[in-house]
């Protein structure tokens, strides 16, 4: 019994605690992507390279002698116009095409191809490591826990609630969710729905930025940080519902908790294959995914 | 008699000038043209007795040949697959075992491929085919990541290596025989296996089969109330798919000597999607220009900067906001268009 309680103690909880600060983040993206898919039917094929952009733009004020804190406030601010000048100059373009879907797919991949490489040439290949701005740790039960993953899952959690508050409490998110019902309807009643359009898409980049520099003192920036990790919130927009809030939440908690739990029994570079392997088992049984998409319930 | 007989080339003229068959015509001289260029090429770079623009241009033509097999699906049947990579890399990775460990024969590696890569297609298929639009895209991309990383993690291919020092063949076609070393010989090679699948893809698409793969992309609910069942024409376009990709695939080894993960990845995927676009959706020889423009371009752009990704992805981004139908598709309606006027005229 008492080394059930160690194993449990020492061995599994440092891993769900790890697997729950990545789960927040990968959680932020998702919440991006599956609100941007749930209102405007686009799969944005560059989220992953917003997120990275999110960490270059804090590694640069964090040059320019911004501090951390500072700097975590102030990427997401300069994202949200880049989001709103995407969804204007590409997105729209080709938005009202019978294909769309497509349409909308493909262009966003050949803008994850550009700003990939803009990374390279403008910062270059190599990777840049961000301070830890909170050092040291907390013991919680016995356990060593690093105090900047306790505070990326504190905001991370503050953020996705705040997300949520947005979408189904206020006036704001009630237009959200109408345009993404009905676009003609909500047109019809004065929802300005172009304008709201625009505004969710450059939400959902400043959600991918916050995530960007969230993870720049865990993981160090480098161009091509995005792809690696696009992998996975599009697995967990999928499991949990292209379009679902909700689905996002929990697909995202759940699956980064299946990665971190495995790698304990195989190894860590089989546990992307595992996940994948999920998603696309879902995609087959379920794929509308576990929960309904945004405007519908 | 005599008035059936009338009544059958009456019939004749009216489906020759449909506007559909002047499509297929005008489509069909641009592979003409494609050849020619081709053999023009030929004589140009054998004289100058060249080695490295051979080798590009027969990897042009193998990734075309991918591209054939992604434009099957996409301008055809209607559906994205953004994992195809995962039949061309598996073309190449069976090929190179073929050769390397069981016999340096060029002909039996391809049948093998043929085996395998049948199998694989019809079990992705059966996974894939039963999502629509944008899942569809998405199941082939979780897919072809979960085979390319299980691919790089085993150690027994070679893992993030690959596998390296292919033979070099001597390939039998009965009177006589190519070498894979040989340039230019082994170009003209893969460029009559590669019209050979273009050409039968074409006629394909002339059998009611293939009119029941582009009415499946027109209506696919309402190909059910005709008798039929879209999802297995579907299932059996993906093999067809998954097939010309991982013969193109097969023949890369040959010409490399190594095969490695890269071939796999998503990038590998992407550029064929790339080239579609470039060339035009729904034409299939498209992609084959398409191919040749992105090689040269990635050539060209590449010997002045390492950057020329951003050169690509702008070009595909502009084709995709104001040439949606790509090179070919954009010059077939313009030949198209013009002979309706003249027609019209007379």
């Amino acid at each position: 019994m008492g080394s059930l309680i160690d194993t449990l103690q020492f061995v599994y909880a440092p891993q769900i605690i790890n697997g729950l600060s990545i789960g927040v983040a990968v959680v932020l993206m998702a919440l991006g992507l599956t609100i941007i898919f749930g209102l405007l039917d686009v799969i944005n094929m560059a989220h992953g390279e917003f997120y990275a952009l999110g960490a270059y733009v804090g590694v640069t004020l964090l040059a320019m002698g911004v501090n951390f804190w500072l700097a975590l406030v102030l990427v997401p601010l300069i994202m949200a116009p880049l989001g709103y000048l995407t969804e204007r100059l590409f997105i729209q373009r080709v938005f009202h095409q019978r294909d769309r879907h497509m349409l909308t797919l493909l262009l966003t991949f050949g803008l994850a191809i550009v700003l990939e490489d803009v990374y390279k040439l403008v910062f270059g290949p190599q990777p840049y490591s961000v301070e830890m701005p909170i050092s040291g740790g907390s013991e919680i039960m016995g356990v060593f826990f690093p105090n900047y993953r306790l505070f990326m899952m504190a905001i991370g959690t503050l953020i996705i609630a705040a997300v949520w508050l947005v979408v189904y409490k206020t006036r704001l998110g009630a237009m959200v969710r109408a345009a993404a019902f009905d676009k003609n309807m909500a047109s019809s009643l004065g929802v300005p729905v172009s304008v709201v359009y625009a505004a969710t898409f450059a939400f959902g980049v400043a959600l991918a930025g916050l995530a960007g520099i969230l993870l720049a003192p865990i993981y160090s920036v480098f161009p091509t940080m995005g792809k690696d990790f696009i992998l996975m919130a599009f697995s967990v927009v999928i499991v949990g519902g292209l379009g679902s809030i909700k689905g996002a939440v929990i697909a995202g908690l759940l699956l980064t908790q299946i990665q971190a739990l495995s790698s304990l029994y195989i190894s860590p570079s089989w546990s992307d294959p595992l996940v994948f392997g999920i998603m696309v088992a879902v995609l087959m049984l379920r794929p509308q995914g576990l929960f309904g998409r945004l405007g519908h319930g | 008699m005599a008035e059936s007989t009338a009544a059958v080339s009456v019939v004749r003229r009216v489906a020759s000038s449909q506007p559909e068959e002047v499509a297929r015509n005008i489509l069909r001289r641009f592979a003409y043209l494609f050849v020619a260029l081709a053999l023009l090429f030929t004589v140009i770079a054998y004289s100058a007795g060249d080695v490295f623009f051979f080798r590009l241009a027969t990897e042009a033509l193998l990734f075309g040949g991918l591209a054939m097999g992604v434009d099957l699906l996409l301008g055809y049947a209607g559906l994205l697959s953004l994992g195809h990579a995962l039949f061309f890399g598996l073309g190449a990775y069976v090929s190179a075992l073929v050769l390397k460990n069981m016999a340096p024969s060029f002909w039996l590696a391809m049948l093998v491929t043929l085996v395998v890569s049948s199998a694989a297609g019809l079990v992705a298929g059966v996974i894939a085919i039963r999502a629509r639009g944008v899942y569809f895209a998405l199941i082939t991309f979780g897919l072809a990541e979960v085979v390319a990383k299980a691919v790089f993690n085993t150690q027994d291919l070679g893992g993030s290596d690959g596998i390296m020092g292919v033979p070099i063949l001597k390939i039998s076609l009965g009177f006589f025989s190519v070498n894979s070393n040989d340039a230019g010989a082994f170009f003209l090679l893969v460029l009559v296996l590669i019209m050979a699948l273009y050409f039968g893809l074409e006629a394909m698409l002339r059998t009611p089969f293939g009119r029941m793969i582009v009415a499946i992309k027109a209506n696919e609910d309402r190909v059910p109330f005709l008798g039929f069942s879209a999802q297995r024409y579907k299932l059996v376009i993906f093999i067809v798919a998954a097939n010309v990709a991982a013969l193109s695939g097969a023949i890369y080894p040959v010409l490399r000597g190594f095969v490695s993960p890269e071939l796999l990845f998503f990038h590998t995927s992407g550029n064929a999607v790339i080239t579609v676009i470039l060339g035009g959706i729904g034409t299939l020889v498209g992609p084959l220009y398409g191919s040749v423009i992105l090689t040269a371009l990635k050539s060209v752009v590449g010997s002045f900067t390492e950057h020329h990704l951003i050169v690509i992805g702008v070009l595909f981004m502009i084709s995709v906001i104001f040439f949606p139908a790509g090179l070919i598709g954009y010059l077939k309606g313009r030949i198209q268009s013009r002979r309706e006027q003249s027609r019209r005229i007379s």
